[in-house]
């Protein structure tokens, strides 16, 4: 019983954008989620992250219910996250927006923020190193005195991945982490996202780029108008009529 | 006078004065519809297109004495072209950093009031309606001629605009450039035109109002403040950016007003205009009849 | 050469400081030290505003009537209790602060530009009630006759003495606001203004922070408060009117939202210009508004932009000469 979504429905007044989805994900996997637009994927996400309360259903984590809470304590449970159209601090460095994320850890209390600079600067040294480690596990670590969104747009996706990871979770969502990049650079994420499972940390990847899921993802599970319609290992669900149908479909449409 | 007739009065009066914020809350929500903008400046707006107006109907200008009508006009004409040179101003702002055009606003808004004092002295002036003095008798109840074309005139521009919006081909681009600017482009919108109007309509709408009500209340600089916040509270109360609710809120606020001026002195009427935003704001921030946005994640 | 200018540096650094020391000493009359005692309340105002709107992107325009209810705090309890400054000030800066958490507490449902108005409407209550409530406030003739502090029986009513507890105040204000700016709080606040749903998600708890931008600023101006109406030994209501706040944000923009240092400069630049440009006060507030608007459609940064797009032009200058030069000793080198 690790991540649990159980029963997950959200409703925007009319319109379901997730209908009765329930996923299990296990402890230390990688679990894709993948479907065409408008399937639900990042709704599922926001849920998940704290910025939508489910209409119905219910997210649990580690045996304890996890919707509903508010985005920074979801956080502070264990959950890290990226974005689809990238998210990054623009007016602050690379090492700032780590150590934004690294925040809330901070041991130093508030008063003590102001009045204490010597404790605040050792601390701070501590959470420097600690981000600087993660920069370097994804190669960015020279950049990390420069304007966040002044580096190239792979290298961004990493700094963001680092954020996240700043954030000592125990899931990380990663939403697309693939748009955008070209072959070299989906090989280096797909090597990325090893590291990354190599800290220990379970990862939720929504993404399009079919081969990349297929060589990571051990679970896949297959959302279509906000429904579950398959789920299963890569080999599974490539064969499933279901599922061919949806994309099938949706390119048709497109 | 029996009490009926008194509290159709004094709703007579409400409808009176939220025409006059109606018409205030309509320049809001247009240019907040098109151009993203909350236009700080729109009180300060309407104190200048009344005084281009009230200037040519007051003789203030070479001892011209213009007929009221004919002043009317050119203080609209005058505010249109205000609000086109305001476009081009700022048009570098339109939909980027929120805090930098507020901030402007608040700027140009600073800049109209103090210079309309320095041009023609803080004190202000009283100005003669046009029409009689003597309230009419409309079964029983006493209204003021003024009031009358206060009304009149507020609810034709209004009805017009509706109309203009809806059934005009100008009017359909304009809601679709507010909409969705970037689908708006795409289509060929002119959407610098499209904003420019929208402002044009607002700053035309506050000169209108002003006019109209110059009789009524007296005209100084420094009238647009309050009558620009209550404006405001009424556009909030409509909901930001949506035409009826501009309209509905300025006249559900006036009537408010009116029906509470016995009880409560005029100072607190301004907090009462606040907390009015403050609780619509927090409550239903889409107001009592405008459009719900999701904040995209 | 490096060891040179660092030197250089410390002298230079050593002989401002002593000038700044001195300055009662050497000023042209009381008046000018004065100016600069004002000068050196409305830097507090600044560096309030600028931290909770520059850094937390929290509208704050209030400030005036917050400045205000550190005034009157101090005002009533002197002169109806007898409390003496050094307790007003902490009493001061605390209320401050509380009615500036009461007036952040939209800032949840409420965002930008809805925000600034309803920050606005606060502050014309508070400025309301201040009026309004003549038991208690005073009224519109305000409160008279405050007494000035005393440190151990010295009393501190001149200007000349002001001038050292005003010092100590600013440089206080500002040293500890580069603290909350430089670490997690500050780093918290840019998060929250850069990106409030991604800063959310990096565990950055929004709604406290968002708060406590606004206490801050209310700390400040509350501490200003107190020291003005020490200072001034008269209060009036007018004093606090919306068109204060106004003025701080003049100055936080041209100076530099954002940018500690470019409060001070933003403060210090309109005042004494107000100062040499003794023009109507109408003219003043004009300025201000073309000011304002040239800020935001020519350098959003203020001077401190200013400062830094001259420092790169300069850089680029003398490269591209020195890359002119070598293209000319090229070119002569050619047969």
């Amino acid at each position: 019983m690790f991540l649990e979504i159980d029963q997950l429905t959200m409703k925007f007044g009319g319109l379901v954008a997730v209908n009765n989805v329930s996923i299990s994900i296990k402890k230390g996997a990688i679990h894709g989620l993948i479907g065409p637009n408008g399937s639900g994927k990042t709704t599922i996400f926001n849920v998940l992250s704290g910025y939508y309360k489910p209409t119905g259903g219910k997210v649990s984590f580690e045996g304890r219910t996890i919707s509903g809470l508010p985005a920074h304590q979801i956080t502070a449970v264990g959950f890290a996250r990226t974005f689809q159209n990238m998210r990054l601090f623009k007016t602050m460095t690379v090492l700032e927006n780590l150590l934004v994320a690294m925040g809330h850890h901070a041991k130093v209390g508030l008063l003590q923020e102001i009045l204490n600079p010597v404790a605040v600067h050792q601390e701070e040294k501590k959470f420097v190193e600690k981000a600087m480690e993660l920069l370097d596990l994804l190669e960015v670590a020279d950049s990390a005195n420069a304007l966040a969104t002044s580096l190239p747009y792979g290298n961004q996706r990493r700094v963001e991945m680092a954020r996240a990871l700043a954030t000592d979770p125990k899931v990380i969502l990663l939403d697309e982490p693939a748009a955008g990049l070209n072959e070299v650079e989906t090989e280096d994420l797909r090597k990325t996202l090893m590291k990354i499972r190599n800290l220990g940390v379970t990862i939720f990847l929504v993404e399009h780029d079919m081969k990349l899921v297929m060589e990571v993802c051990e679970e896949i599970s297959v959302l279509d108008y906000g429904k579950k319609i398959a789920e299963g290992t890569g080999a599974v669900i490539s064969k499933d009529p279901v599922v061919i149908e949806a994309y099938l479909g949706q390119e048709e449409d497109r | 006078m029996n009490t009926t007739s008194i509290f159709l009065q004094t709703i007579i009066g409400g409808i009176g004065i939220g025409s006059l914020y109606a018409l205030i809350a309509l320049g809001y929500s247009m240019t907040f519809r098109s151009m993203g903008l909350v236009n700080f400046a729109q009180g300060s707006i309407y104190m200048v297109g009344t005084y281009f107006g009230i200037i040519w109907y007051r003789g203030m200008v070479m001892g011209l004495h213009v007929p009221y009508a004919a002043a009317f006009f050119i203080g609209l004409l005058c505010n249109v072209l205000l609000g086109l040179l305001l476009e081009r101003i700022f048009r570098p702002l339109a939909k980027l950093d929120l805090m930098l055009m507020l901030l402007a606003t608040i700027g140009l808004g600073f800049i109209l009031d103090n210079l309309f004092t320095i041009i023609f002295g803080a004190e202000g002036f009283a100005v003669d309606s046009p029409l009689s003095n003597t309230p009419w008798k409309i079964y029983g109840i006493r209204v003021l001629p003024q009031m009358a074309l206060l009304i009149g005139v507020s609810a034709v521009l209004m009805v017009g605009l509706q109309l203009f919006l809806s059934k005009t081909k100008l009017g359909m681009a304009m809601r679709a450039s507010a909409v969705d600017y970037e689908i708006a482009r795409t289509m060929g919108i002119a959407t610098n035109r499209m904003n420019a109007l929208a402002l044009s309509i607002g700053c035309m709408m506050s000169a209108a109002a002003g006019i109209l009500a110059a009789p009524i209340v007296y005209v100084a600089p420094s009238m647009g403040a309050a009558v620009g916040l209550k404006g405001f509270a009424a556009a909030i109360l409509g909901g930001l950016g949506s035409i009826p609710g501009a309209i509905a809120g300025g006249l559900v606020f006036g009537v408010l007003e009116a029906l509470s001026s016995g009880y409560v002195s005029s100072q607190w009427t301004k907090a009462i205009a606040f907390i009015v935003m403050v609780v619509v704001l927090m409550v239903k921030p889409s107001g009592i009849v405008g459009e719900i946005t999701i904040e995209k994640v | 050469m490096k060891n040179k200018s660092s030197i250089l540096k410390w002298i230079l650094i050593g002989v401002v400081v002593c000038l700044v020391l001195a300055f009662p000493a050497f000023a042209k009359n009381r008046y000018q030290v004065h100016i600069v005692n004002n000068i050196g309340i409305w830097i507090l105002l600044s560096l309030g505003l600028n931290i909770a709107q520059g850094y937390g992107g929290q509208f704050n325009l209030a400030l005036g009537a917050l400045w205000g209810v550190g005034a009157y705090t101090a005002a009533l309890l002197q002169t109806r209790l007898g409390v003496p400054f050094w307790i007003n000030l902490p009493l001061g800066i605390i209320a401050g602060a509380t009615m500036a958490a009461f007036v952040g507490l939209p800032s949840f449902k409420v965002r930008s530009h809805y925000l600034a108005i309803v920050t606005i409407g606060l502050g014309e209550v508070i400025n309301l009630f201040l009026v309004n409530q003549d038991e208690l406030t005073g009224g519109a003739l305000g409160i008279n006759r405050i007494k000035p502090p005393s440190l151990f029986g010295f009393p501190i009513d001149t200007d000349e003495r002001f001038y050292y507890l005003i010092l100590i105040m600013v440089i206080l204000g500002y040293l500890i606001g580069r603290q909350i700016v430089g670490h997690r709080i500050g780093r918290a606040f840019r998060a929250l203004r850069d990106d409030f749903q991604a800063a959310r998600a990096m565990g950055v708890n929004t709604g406290f922070y968002q708060i406590l931008a606004f206490a801050i600023s209310g700390a400040y101006a509350g501490a200003a408060g107190v020291l003005f109406a020490h200072w001034n030994s008269y209060i009036s209501p007018d004093i606090f009117e919306f068109k204060s706040a106004l003025i701080v944000l003049t100055m936080v923009m041209i100076g530099g939202m954002g940018s500690l240092p470019g409060s001070v400069v933003g403060t210090v630049l309109l005042l004494v210009l107000n100062e040499y440009l003794r023009v109507f006060e109408e003219w003043q507030l004009v300025g201000y508004g073309v000011a304002i608007i040239v800020v935001v459609l020519f350098v959003p940064g203020g001077v401190v932009e200013l400062v830094r797009r001259f420092g790169n032009f300069r850089q680029r200058w003398s490269a591209g000469l020195t890359k002119e030069k070598s293209n000319m000793e090229e070119q002569q080198n050619v047969p």
